[in-house]
């Protein structure tokens, strides 16, 4: 963090979430539905209890 | 509160020290968390299990609250902010969310450690437990990498709070 960060004037700044803020958070919203699928129909890795 | 040059390269010195330090500590469990999981030789398996233990409370979870904590100093102190970049949103994110899952994890870690020291593990016992064990090093390998990249390219993208906030410091600079 030792840079100053980018001044707010160009047009990416301006339009609003940038593209790659959706695509991190499409992959975030699939991986979090895919652990959820694995562990709700019992195909996750084991659970603490195992 | 705003930091002053020195203190600002201590504090990102201190950031990047632990944070990497995390890093390399989470990578070295995995490495003890696959050999406990796929070792034949008795001693290895025990060995890793009590490694992993100590590994986990006295280096893994100091490093990860230090290192969230000089990655506050660092935004809250510099003109970056807090909740003004969506790169050091997300970096904050993510690391609170390894550190709460690292936390939750150390339970059943010290108790396979536990189970480890008192008896000799076979290959089936608490496999469940040993393979959640690597898989959770794994994605937590993962999520540093991640927030080791962003740290670097600090990919622009100010949030709708931040360009608030800067046309509000403009305005307020304007005769």
């Amino acid at each position: 963090m030792t840079d100053v960060p980018p001044p707010l004037n160009s047009d990416d700044d301006i339009a609003g979430t940038p593209r790659w803020v959706k695509v991190f958070g499409i992959i975030v919203i699939i991986l979090v539905v895919l652990f959820a699928i694995l562990h709700l129909t019992g195909h996750g890795l084991g659970g603490h209890a195992s | 509160m705003t930091l002053r040059p020195g203190q600002r390269k201590f504090t990102l010195t201190a950031h990047v020290t632990f944070s990497v330090g995390w890093l390399g500590a989470v990578a070295g469990f995995l490495v003890l968390a696959v050999a406990g999981l796929t070792s034949q030789n008795a001693q290895t398996v025990r060995a890793a299990y009590l490694s992993m233990e100590l590994t986990g409370w006295y280096l893994i979870v100091p490093l990860s609250v230090a290192s969230l904590l000089t990655g506050l100093i660092q935004s809250l102190g510099t003109t970056w902010g807090l909740f003004r970049h969506y790169w050091v949103l997300i970096k904050l994110l993510m690391n609170l969310l390894a550190s709460v899952l690292l936390l939750l994890h150390m339970q059943p870690i010290s108790r396979i450690a536990a189970v480890a020291a008192a008896t000799t593990l076979s290959n089936t016992d608490l496999r469940g437990v040993r393979i959640q064990l690597v898989a959770d090093a794994g994605a937590a390998l993962a999520l540093l990498l991640v927030a080791v990249a962003l740290s670097v390219y600090k990919p622009r993208g100010w949030t709708r709070y931040g360009r608030r906030k800067q046309r509000e410091e403009r305005a307020a600079l304007q005769p």
